[in-house]
């Protein structure tokens, strides 16, 4: 089968590959860069990077520097650099990574946490929103801020009314508890 | 050809299947199916059940093979287990420790 096209990075060199009928069942682990053309269940860490061609599935949770996803992923993927889905990728999980690159027809559904983004990991990793779908850009920047889901999620404990945002919007409790979220974007927007 | 490669820092703990060739210059523990070649380089590691059409070691095998074809062991391979293909060479400096059928009724 020709190799549909070369993806950057791993051209040359001792990298390994799993061909696109090749079916590996366990555990994988190395310290070098992967090209999946085949298909990978269970269990992957690499010290380096992981490509997943188009023809590649891979149901495992992944723990890698890099990640190049074209073809489809099933589960979580930790990049400790980055993450890119292709406009071919497809990928079901969450993903944890400084840098995530999701391309225009990229489809992925589950969580992205890039880290330290405002702090308050907590608070966001119970976030009122289960999922993301995004299917063109980078959808976290655009997400409101833990803090502010925290508080249309329900009254904490202890509630910090900082007067500033408070008095735009007064109630927001008592709004509906569909609007509710939107009314709190609307107000981190500005 | 699109050929499947282990390189040599990838450790592999499970089952291997496939309808290719395979070089394995790293450690695959488990098993190994192929309808192929599995060629286990001077630097692979097999720990594993194989079953293949051809098998060429200059690596280390631990397990049984059974081939269909052929099975080779090159000089400097060592390997452990028991070999069941039609056809085995053995060449010159190789080591191996095991049972050797070559189903003599087939041929």
């Amino acid at each position: 089968m020709a190799n549909p096209k070369d993806i950057s990075g791993s051209a040359s060199g001792d990298n390994t590959v799993i061909g696109p009928s090749i079916v590996i069942n366990g555990k994988l682990t190395g310290d070098e860069d992967l090209t999946v053309r085949g298909r990978l269940e269970g269990e992957l860490s690499l010290t380096k990077t992981l490509i997943v061609e188009p023809s590649g599935i891979v149901k495992a949770n992944v723990s890698v520097k890099n990640a190049v996803v074209s073809g489809a992923v099933v589960g979580n993927v930790d990049a400790a650099e980055s993450i890119e889905l292709t406009k071919e990728g497809r990928m079901v999980g969450d993903i944890r990574s400084p840098r995530v690159i999701l391309v225009d027809g990229a489809s992925f559904r589950g969580r992205i946490d890039m880290g330290e983004v405002k702090g308050e990991r907590a608070a966001s990793d119970r976030g009122a929103r289960p999922s993301v779908r995004a299917v063109r850009s980078v959808p976290v920047a655009a997400r409101p801020s833990a803090n502010s889901r925290a508080r249309s999620a329900g009254k904490p404990p202890v509630p910090p009314p900082p007067p500033e945002s408070r008095s735009t919007t007064p109630l927001p409790p008592m709004v509906a508890a569909g609007s509710r979220r939107r009314v709190v974007v609307k107000k981190k927007v500005r | 050809m699109a050929n499947t490669v282990i390189g040599s820092s990838i450790v592999i703990d499970g089952e291997i299947s496939g309808d290719e060739d395979l070089v394995v210059q790293g450690t695959v523990k488990g098993k190994i199916s192929l309808k192929e070649s599995l060629y286990v380089e001077s630097s692979g590691v097999v720990e594993a059940d194989i079953e293949t059409q051809n098998v060429e070691v200059s690596g280390k095998v631990t397990g049984n093979i059974n081939a269909s074809d052929k099975v080779e062991l090159k000089t400097d391979c060592r390997v452990i287990g028991d070999i069941k293909a039609p056809r085995i060479l053995i060449a010159d400096g190789a080591s191996f420790k095991g049972n050797v059928d070559m189903d003599m009724k087939e041929r």
